[in-house]
């Protein structure tokens, strides 16, 4: 559904200002200098690292549903539920999100080593890998965003829309420097976050109204 | 390798400086150090920083504000051009603690959160004495301490959240205007040509012709649309997207938020309609609603214009250059800021005064009418004051220069005309915040009804949420109190009634009763002989007790003294003068005793005396006899007749309070048909007294700005006549420029009219928003009736305010 990839589109946008303040200034200070090239070598493996995921989840939701007739609707259910849980989380009202974040960290563990070997990286495939582990830090917004790929159907599916979403993320990180000190200021504001918080639960709310209401059709 | 590293504020995240969780979050070392941070993703990134000793990723930042990133250095150097003393002179007053105030104009503003951001921002600046933020004007006004902050700081801190401020310079106003009033045509011209065309095939397709249209016709038609449609929602809507942005910063939403949000909604639905070709489009809605969105702006934008430079045009009508006599009398001309109190000037006939001055000749004819809205020219005398802004009438004055620029009367109305402008009254904060609560219920209920809708029939969902956003979108309630608080404000000030409140406006219709002072209120306060008598007994000619009295009064300072040192040219001696106070002059005249006084003073010689004028306040005497009697008085204004009479026909009880005896104050009452008097009244008793009123409900006081501060202070709404000099100084609510008591009544005229169309304006609007609500959650609003129902209900709201204007 072509409805589900925007969602995942969304979530990437909506975390701008989340992005912005945790990894804003980072990359650049990672990649030595941040010019255009090696900014985008950068996020490329970011984003590769989240459509990696995105198949992953795909593939083994895919797996799951052959076995389950009301798969869909329950994971589409429990994916409304994540997205209201972000939504949450983006307008600071509930931070249950950072759970989900800690079971990231053993992973996150076992990849920081690796990562201190590209300190600095100054190859662009090196700046590319350095990326691509840095895509696996704990996030609840790449967390929440997986809950989507789930639903995709495929391994396929998945990674589309995991990549729709790294995109999304995409100028927030990107053109950091281009954004004048408003559009940061605003971007940045609590007012912002609270927005794109509502929007997510607004979201939420749709999606598990239409899950709910497919399950009245089934039943 | 350990760095010492700058520590965030407290309460936010080391790593990203966002406000931590409420059970203090996560901890993280960093050189040594153990940090908060807020996320299992800041404890992540801060670790592998660490880790990769990229720690002068944390040093070289800025912890104080984390939206603050310096400007580049040429937009720095020129806000601190603005640090240089004599440039600041110009534009900012001093003040006696040291502490400096000026107005800057902002550009950028949109709306009332604009004005909340900028106000937040610059008020958490250490040595910000005040900020006040006027959106209607964009203006800010701005107390500081120079030794604690410096002006470039300040212009900075605004430039930071992304509005340039520079000093407010009434020259380049007018142009501020065209470009503004520019900015709305180009938009709006956009907008009412694209919706013409819209419209017009959407009718087309709507009715009638529909059915002689093919499929291939129909999605051409909608192509049409989409181009005509795109420039209106790129360029035309750009004021509403901007202002809504600046909102959500502010977490403030307002009404620009659902109409962002429709707009944008019923554009990209409509496209994806147009490009899948399936669905409804409704790119004339699109249109329509931004056309008459804009008109409504438009039309606010003028009508704040007007009522703006009105006090602009005073300025603009100071001279830049003044006539200098110099030491040797030649005269030279100088630019006006570089007069000094104590030059002398020349004005020429015709030309208007570049500052406040005394005048040196014997008199002069002025006129004040910019000051005082008074077209009758005035005859002032030598010593008086002259003002900046009056035209000199008759032959070239010399002055003496007392105050220049901002320190001016002049300025002063200009500030007090602002300052009432950018005071909110209550009513309209009540009316505002109401808009605002209404903003976030209708995005509530928007999203309900999305929701609800979604399960009845998902296909119609967006198009009744659509309707929902546009239709109850309470335009109409925040420009109700604005516009009208604004006319009033204009046309008071056109009728020479400064407003320091505008809440006045407000509290007037509860008063029941007005207090008036009589001396210089109902009166000239300008005292003259009315009556003398003379006791045929008296051994002397009554121009040899004349001579005596006058030569008496002369030691005295009491103001009825004035009128009785010109009573004849028949000079006489006296000696051994002293005052007793409270009651009169005690002297030697012709080696008797002799005393000039009250009449409790001469009884004390002649217990059984009474006066033969009952209203004479003044008695001269000798041991052997009362020799003379005199009445002073001051004029009754020739107006006060018929504003009593009037206030009287408006409901309100006249109540005269004075110091003067009830004898004197009887008559004059009796004459004007006040009923009700309070006579010796000591300032303690005329305070007294209003709080007792005060007790039933709100009362107003007219009186005398100096002597009688502490009763206006205690009224609800004080009144006082302009001593233009003065004007710093007064407290009171409304001040009347025209010293005539007829101005009262415009005030109760105007306040009382602009109440009736406020209460209009938001009865009206509550009606609307609260009756369409239900209508349009049950779908029974179609997008474009929407946009009509929306915008007719702003601008009848518009019109009514702008009668004020007339």
């Amino acid at each position: 559904m072509q409805i589900d990839a925007v969602a995942a589109l969304l979530m990437g946008l909506a975390g701008a200002g989340h992005c912005l303040m945790m990894c804003g200034g980072l990359a650049g200070a990672l990649s030595g200098n941040a010019s255009l090239p090696r900014l985008l070598a950068y996020n490329a493996g970011r984003i590769s690292s989240y459509t990696i995921a995105g198949a992953i989840i795909g593939a083994a939701a895919s797996q799951i549903m052959q076995n389950m007739p009301d798969g869909l609707v329950y994971l589409r259910l429990l994916a409304a539920f994540f997205l209201l849980v972000l939504g949450l989380y983006l307008g600071g009202w509930w931070l249950g999100l950072q759970r989900l974040e800690k079971l990231g960290i053993p992973l996150w563990r076992a990849l920081q080593p690796v990562a201190v070997k590209f300190r600095q990286a100054q190859s662009m495939p090196a700046l590319y890998l350095a990326g691509m582990l840095w895509g696996w830090l704990p996030c609840g917004l790449v967390y929440s965003a997986l809950s989507w790929a789930a639903l995709s159907g495929s391994a396929s599916q998945g990674a589309l829309y995991m990549a729709l979403f790294g995109l999304g993320t995409l100028p927030a990180m990107v053109a950091f420097g281009w954004f004048s000190q408003a559009v940061q200021a605003f971007l940045k504001s609590q007012g912002f976050k609270q927005l794109m918080g509502i929007i997510m639960i607004l979201y939420a709310a749709w999606t598990a109204i239409i899950a709910l209401r497919q399950l009245g059709i089934l039943h | 390798m350990s760095k010492v590293l700058p520590e965030a504020p407290p309460g936010l995240c080391f790593h990203c400086l966002q406000p931590l969780p409420d059970d203090g979050g996560y901890q993280v070392v960093i050189a040594d150090q153990q940090r908060p941070v807020c996320c299992y993703g800041c404890q992540a990134v801060a670790e592998t920083i660490a880790q990769q000793n990229l720690l002068h990723f944390y040093q070289y930042r800025d912890t104080s504000n984390p939206l603050a990133i310096p400007l580049v250095p040429e937009e720095l150097q020129q806000l601190s051009a603005y640090d240089d003393e004599q440039l600041q002179q110009q534009f900012t007053r001093t003040h006696d603690d040291q502490s400096r105030s000026m107005t800057l104009s902002v550009e950028g503003m949109t709306c009332s959160a604009c004005a909340w951001l900028i106000e937040q921002h610059l008020a958490r600046i250490a040595g910000v004495v005040q900020a006040q933020v006027n959106a209607t004007t964009e203006r800010v006004h701005i107390t500081w301490v120079p030794a604690q902050v410096k002006l470039s700081t300040l212009l900075q801190a605004i430039a930071q959240l992304g509005y340039r401020a520079l000093p407010f310079q009434s020259a380049t106003q007018e142009q501020d205007f065209k470009r503004k009033r520019r900015y709305f045509i180009n938009r709006l011209g956009v907008a009412g040509l694209a919706t013409m065309q819209v419209m017009m095939i959407a009718v087309a397709l709507y009715f009638g012709v529909l059915s002689e249209f093919d499929e291939n016709l129909k999605q051409f038609m909608w192509w049409i649309s989409l181009l005509f449609a795109t420039p209106v929602l790129l360029y035309s809507a750009q004021p509403f997207y901007l202002s809504a942005l600046r909102s959500i910063q502010a977490q403030r939403p307002n009404m620009d938020v659902p109409v962002s949000i429709a707009l944008l909604g019923a554009y990209g639905a409509s496209a994806y309609a147009t490009i899948t070709h399936q669905g409804e489009v409704y790119f004339e809605s699109v249109a329509m609603f931004t056309f008459f969105l804009l008109v409504g702006r438009y039309l606010e934008l003028l009508a704040k214009q007007k009522a703006l430079s009105a006090a602009a045009n005073l300025i603009k009508l100071l001279p830049a250059v003044a006539d200098r006599e110099g030491a040797d009398g030649e005269i030279e001309t100088v630019p006006v800021s570089q007069l000094h109190p104590g030059d002398v000037i020349r004005v020429l006939s015709g030309h208007t005064l570049p500052a406040d001055g005394t005048l040196l000749d014997g008199t002069a004819l002025v006129n004040e009418s910019v000051l005082t809205g008074e077209s009758r020219p005035v005859q002032k005398h030598r010593g008086e004051t002259m003002l900046a802004g009056s035209i000199n009438q008759q032959q070239t004055a010399r002055l003496q220069v007392t105050a220049i620029q901002q320190d001016t009367v002049l300025a002063s109305i200009i500030a007090l005309q602002d300052l009432a402008l950018s005071r909110k009254p209550k009513l309209a904060q009540v009316a505002e915040r109401l808009a605002n609560q209404f903003v976030v219920q209708v995005l509530i209920m928007a999203a309900l009804t999305f929701l609800i809708w979604t399960w009845i029939d998902p296909a119609e969902a967006f198009w009744v949420t659509l309707a929902v956003l546009v239709a109850t979108c309470p335009c109409a309630l925040a420009l109700a109190a604005p516009t009208a608080v604004t006319g009033a404000i204009h046309k008071l000030n056109k009728s020479g009634v400064l407003l320091r409140n505008a809440d006045v406006l407000q509290v007037l219709q509860q008063v029941k009763t007005v207090f008036v002072d009589k001396t210089g209120t109902l009166t000239s306060g300008e005292f003259k002989l009315q009556q003398s008598y003379v006791a045929p007994c008296s051994p002397y000619a009554s121009d040899q007790l004349h001579a005596i009295t006058q030569a008496l009064e002369h030691y005295s300072e009491h103001p009825l003294a004035q009128p009785l040192r010109q009573l004849t040219t028949t000079k006489c001696q006296v000696s051994q003068v002293e005052t007793i106070t409270g009651a009169g002059l005690q002297g030697i005249w012709q080696n008797q005793s002799v005393r000039l006084g009250s009449l409790a003073f001469i009884q004390q010689w002649h217990p059984e005396y009474q006066p033969h004028l009952p209203q004479a306040q003044v008695f001269l005497a000798s041991v052997a006899g009362v020799w003379a009697e005199y009445q002073v008085g001051d004029q009754l204004r020739s107006d006060a007749q018929i504003g009593v009479a009037r206030l009287q026909q408006a409901g309100f009880k006249v109540v005269m309070l004075t110091g003067d005896r009830l004898e004197l104050a009887q008559p004059i009452a009796q004459q004007l048909g006040i009923t009700e008097v309070q006579a010796n009244c000591l300032p303690a008793d005329k305070l007294a007294y209003v709080s007792e009123a005060q007790q039933q409900h709100p009362v107003m006081m007219i009186g005398d700005g100096i002597n009688d501060g502490p009763v206006l202070a205690q009224a609800d709404i004080s009144v006082t006549f302009g001593h233009a000099a003065d004007l710093a100084r007064t407290a009171a609510d409304v001040v009347l420029m025209r010293n005539q008591f007829s101005a009262v009544l415009s005030f109760v005229d105007i306040a009382a009219k602009s109440r009736t169309i406020l209460r209009q304006n938001i009865i009206w609007a509550l009606v609307y928003n609260v009756g369409i609500l239900p209508v349009a959650m049950f779908g029974l609003v179609t997008p474009y009736i929407a946009a009509i129902g929306m915008s007719v209900s702003s601008l009848i709201v518009l019109l009514n305010s702008l009668r004020l204007y007339r």
